[in-house]
Order: C-alpha cells, then structure tokens, then sequence
C-alpha cells in the first residue's frame, strides 16, 4: 500500500519515498557502514547512560524507602523532576560538562532514572511485610535483609520501572542526538533532513522502532514473563 | 495465676479409670473434684507456682505480657496479662478462638513484635528481637515466591554462612522428611496448599532452632496427610528434643499433641485454662480416651466463641439453639423404609 500509495505520485518523490528505496538506502547505509557506525554509537550511548541510572535508580530508591529524611527531602523533589521532560536536561548538561558524550550520558540517565528510582521506592514500600518477617526470623540482617529479600520482594515493581525508564531512555537519547551532532541515530536523521534525502530519514526511523522494539521484547517482556512465571502471576 | 491448671491423665492410668466425660467438665466445681479425685496420683494436679520466677531451666518465660494494638477505633487489647513458663524440651499447645492473640503471642515470642507490658525471656534473658533460636511457621506460611523449594529450604543456612555442598545436603534431608524431594525445583505457587505447609515446615527445622513456633501449621492438609506429619512432629520431636508451642483451632490436635494445653479467651487474650495431658506417646487423633478428654475443652471454647458470636451479634446468640432448616418434606425423610 505504502509502495502504491508513493508511486500514484500524489507527493513528490523526495518527500514519500517508496519502500524500495527505504530499503536500498537501508542496504547502503549497513554496506558503507555509516549506519552501523551511528547504531553503535547510540546504543554505547544508551548502555552506559541506562546502566548508570539502573544502578543510582535502585540505590537511591533504597536510600528514600530506607530513611524518612531522605524521603521527606529528595523524595519530593523527585516526584517534581518527574513532570519534567528529560530533554529539558540538555541544557545544564552542556553547561556543566561542556558539548560532548558526557552531557548526551547525562541526559539519557536523567531520561530513566526518576522512573527506576520510584518504582524501586514504590516496590520496597509494598513489599509484604511478612515476607520481611520472615526473612529476619531466619537470621537476615541489615543489608543481607535488603538484597536478599526486600529487593527481591520489590522485584516486580522494579523490572516494569526498568521497563518504562528504558523507552523514556531511549527516546531521551534521540532527542539529544539531534540537538548535538556527533555520530549517531539521531545526527543521521538530522543529516537526512538537511540533505533533503527522505529516504534516509525514514530509514533511520525505522531503525530506531526496531532497535526499541527489540530491547522491550528480547529483554524487558523477557524478564518480566519469567518473573511473573515464577511468582505464579500467570500460567506458563 | 491466670487459668487453672488440671492434669490429664497419670503417668500410668488403668483404662478403667480414664476420666469420664463429667470429670473433666469446666465447671470449678468438677474441676475441684478432679482435683481431689487425682491426688491418688503422684502428680496428679499442678498447681501453678505461686510465683513465676524463671527458673533456671525454664526454656521461654512469659511474665504479665500485654499486647495492644492502636486502631482507628481506639486502642484494641489484643493479648492480656499472659503468663507462661515453658520447659525445655516441652510441646504447648495453644487452643483459642479466632482473634484471641494467639499469632500475637507467637509474634512477640519470635521478637517480630515487642509486648506493650510485661516480659519474654528465653534461656532466662529478654527477647529483643528475632533470632535463629526461635522460628516460626507462620500461619500464612511466608514462603519467598522467588525461591525454588529447596532454596526456600536452604535460605535459613545460608544466612548463617553454611557451604553450598552442605547447605543443599541438609535442605534436601529434610525435604525427604516432608516428602517433597520430587518437588525441589519447583517454585512456590505450584505446589498445593498442604505441599506449602510441608515446605515451611522443612524450611523452619533446616535451622534447627531451639525453639520452634508452630501456627496452625496442619490447617489446610487432609487428614490423612495430617496423621502422617503429626506422627512425624512427635518423631521429630522426640527426636531433636525441641520446645514447641503449636497452635491451633483443632482441640484434639492440641490434646494429641501437647505435653499441656493453654485455652484461651478472647476480648481481651487470655489463658483461660491450663490443662496437662500424661498420656502415653505415640498418641493417635482418634484415640477415644483423647476425643472424650477433648470434648470438655471444646465446650469451654464454644462459650468464648459464643461470647465472640453476642458481642458481635448484639443479642442473646447461642450456638446450640440453632435448628437445622428443614423442609415440611424432609420430615419424610427416611419413613417408607
Ligand atoms: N497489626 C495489627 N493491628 C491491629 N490489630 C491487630 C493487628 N494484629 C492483630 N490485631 C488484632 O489482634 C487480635 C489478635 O490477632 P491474632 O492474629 O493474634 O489472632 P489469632 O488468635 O491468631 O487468630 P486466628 O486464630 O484467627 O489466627 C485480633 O483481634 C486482631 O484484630
Ligand atoms: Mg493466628
């Protein structure tokens, strides 16, 4: 439909193009390597930055569900942040760390980390009180208390805040890359516009789908199936 | 001291002489009568120590415990003046109706809760809170629903450092012992609510505590697979040598279990009666001398959940009043024959 639709000629050509030419483009791109190139410098990008917030995320949603003053102080502020659009980071980022990775990492781990932190937060906090009892009847203590059952306790809660911080990760990323241009997705969708080669731009948006896609179901549904299968949510 | 105390059963008692079922009726009276018909027996009636000292080998000591719950509607006095002393080695038995603290009682024993009044010792000093000496099956089992069976099992032994080789060996023994190895791999939802009862049952002797805290652990199993864990409880027991205190609503449960038996009342939690059972072990459920011993006590646990049922209900609401409802027809039932 898309290929008729483009060669009835209702649009020009170089603002509708056909599949055809998406996916020469496509082959194109993979063969002289500009698109792998830009894949894989977004996805180092998105791997650091989410491996980052992953980690500072689950801490600091242990630290506000641990202490009431952390609660009361950060606990607010981040709910706040949340309302804000993590591109809104960009900004303070290069102002802080100047035009380079480190400012487009700063926004990608803005872009998940409120997510994972109060759905960690939120897991702890729901946590079957009795489940906790019962790990400290069995001789757990302070911190092995905590990773060895109230972290796992909170794992559903946590795994779809990873779920969610991941798309709002990605979708961070692409908007810096095409703010700041250095070699990525997002700069190769700038630079399809400004050449004016459509095909190019499509191309590369459909690479992006692929590439959300692919981490939501090769890992994110994945492991949430698994741990649902586990805990008896649903039928395996 | 709260309850009075009666004693089932001698050391020896010719069956001729079993208690009848009017011996052993709550009244104080008949229960003064016992009294004086058993001094014939060495040890016949205990009477409660005039002063609850812990003695030295008194394994848990419970002295004017009191246990209050702050609720929307005012403050809710779960557990009243509880005072119990438990020896080493000894099953109590705890009977009550619902609601009466009984889980309470168990709570503050493990250290999950702090009496509001009085004291808990073990081995003669305070409970601050829990430990591996004192565990609990909790009613509600509490099994980690992230854990396979075996490292439910395994999950006391590795918080005390336990080696992996060892950890799994022991786990896996006392999966035998509940019959559940097939089932090791098998995570926690797939397994049936007795199967459950089992895991926890496992997951609690795998630390060997000294003291294990047993609540209506066998509520939900049939009776047969019932017959068989108590059989293996009291095997277990005699065995290890552990001070229990089981709970539970099912009064003959109580009497073929325990060494003693508290009843308690409720509104607020008490012990209402203390009663010793010298009976000879192996006991079985159905042992008539125990139904008919267990009769009396659920008379007296009727009237407490009667007491439950007319505060509830706001009138004079009684339990044996209540007719079968019958159709005209049903009358017919049984008058061609
Ligand atoms: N955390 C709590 N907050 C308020 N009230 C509580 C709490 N825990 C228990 N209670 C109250 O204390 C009383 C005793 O509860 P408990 O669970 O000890 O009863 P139980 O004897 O174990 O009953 P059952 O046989 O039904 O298990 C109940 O009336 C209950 O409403
Ligand atoms: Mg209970």
């Amino acid at each position: 439909m898309w290929e008729v639709a483009s060669r009835a000629g209702i649009w020009p050509r170089f603002l509708f193009p056909s599949p055809t030419e998406v996916l020469q483009t496509l082959a194109e791109g993979f063969a002289d390597r500009t698109f792998v190139f830009g894949v894989l410098a977004s996805l180092r990008r998105i791997f650091l930055g989410y491996a980052i917030s992953l980690l500072l995320g689950v801490l600091l949603g242990l630290a506000i569900s641990r202490n009431r003053l952390i609660a009361e102080t950060l606990g607010s502020l981040i709910l706040g942040l949340q309302t804000l659009p993590s591109i809104c980071w960009l900004p303070l980022a290069l102002l802080w760390f100047g035009l380079n990775e480190s400012a487009i990492v700063f926004v990608v781990v803005m872009g998940a980390l409120l997510s994972i932190t109060s759905a960690t937060e939120s897991g702890i906090k729901n946590a079957p009180p009795l489940l906790i009892k019962a790990g400290q009847n069995m001789g757990a203590t302070g911190g092995r208390l905590l990773i060895e059952v109230v972290v796992p306790a909170a794992l559903p809660s946590i795994l779809s805040g990873m779920k969610q911080g991941w798309s709002f990760a990605w979708r961070s990323l692409m908007a810096g890359e095409l703010l700041y241009g250095s070699v990525g997705l997002g700069n190769l969708l700038t630079v399809g516009r400004e050449l004016n080669d459509m095909s190019q731009v499509v191309a590369v948006m459909l690479i992006i789908v692929v590439i959300g896609l692919a981490a939501d179901y090769l890992v994110f549904s994945r492991l949430e199936r698994t741990m649902r299968r586990r805990w008896g949510f649903e039928a395996s | 001291m709260n309850g009075r105390r009666v004693t089932f059963g001698g050391t020896q008692p010719p069956p001729q002489e079993m208690p009848t079922h009017s011996d052993l009726e709550p009244e104080p009276t008949s229960s003064q009568s016992l009294l004086t018909d058993r001094r014939s027996f060495s040890q016949a009636v205990v009477i409660a120590p005039p002063n609850p000292v812990a003695a030295p080998e008194s394994k848990l000591t419970l002295r004017n415990v009191c246990k209050n719950f702050h609720t929307k509607t005012g403050k809710f006095n779960a557990v009243q003046d509880i005072n119990v002393e438990v020896q080493a080695g000894e099953f109590l038995c705890i009977v009550g109706p619902s609601g009466c603290g009984k889980s309470t009682l168990l709570n503050i024993i493990a250290g999950l809760e702090k009496p509001d009044e009085g004291q808990a010792l073990v081995n003669g000093r305070p409970i601050v809170g829990p430990g591996t000496d004192r565990v609990v099956i909790f009613q509600e089992l509490a099994l980690f629903p992230w854990l396979t069976v075996l490292k439910n099992v395994e999950f006391g032994l590795r918080m005390k450092g336990v080696g992996k080789r060892e950890r799994e060996e022991k786990a896996l023994h006392f999966l035998k012992m509940v019959h559940l190895t097939r089932f090791s791999r098998c995570y926690v939802h797939e397994l049936s609510g007795g199967m459950k009862q089992r895991v926890a049952l496992a997951r609690a002797l795998a630390i060997d505590p000294e003291i294990l805290l047993m609540d209506e652990p066998f509520a939900a199993l049939d009776a047969q697979t019932r017959d068989i864990l108590h059989e293996e409880l009291q095997e277990i027991w005699a065995a290890t040598r552990k001070t229990i205190v089981f709970v539970t609503h099912n009064v003959r449960e109580a009497a073929c279990l325990g060494d003693r038996v508290l009843v308690f009342s409720t509104h607020p939690g008490r012990i209402k009666r203390e009663i010793e059972i010298r009976y000879a072990r192996p006991r079985r459920l159905e042992d008539p001398n125990l139904v008919a011993f267990s009769k009396s006590i659920v008379a007296e646990l009727k009237a407490e959940v009667e007491k439950v049922a007319q505060e509830e209900l706001d009138y004079d609401w009684r339990t044996g009043e209540k007719k079968p409802v019958l159709r005209p027809r049903d009358h017919d039932v049984g008058s061609g024959i």
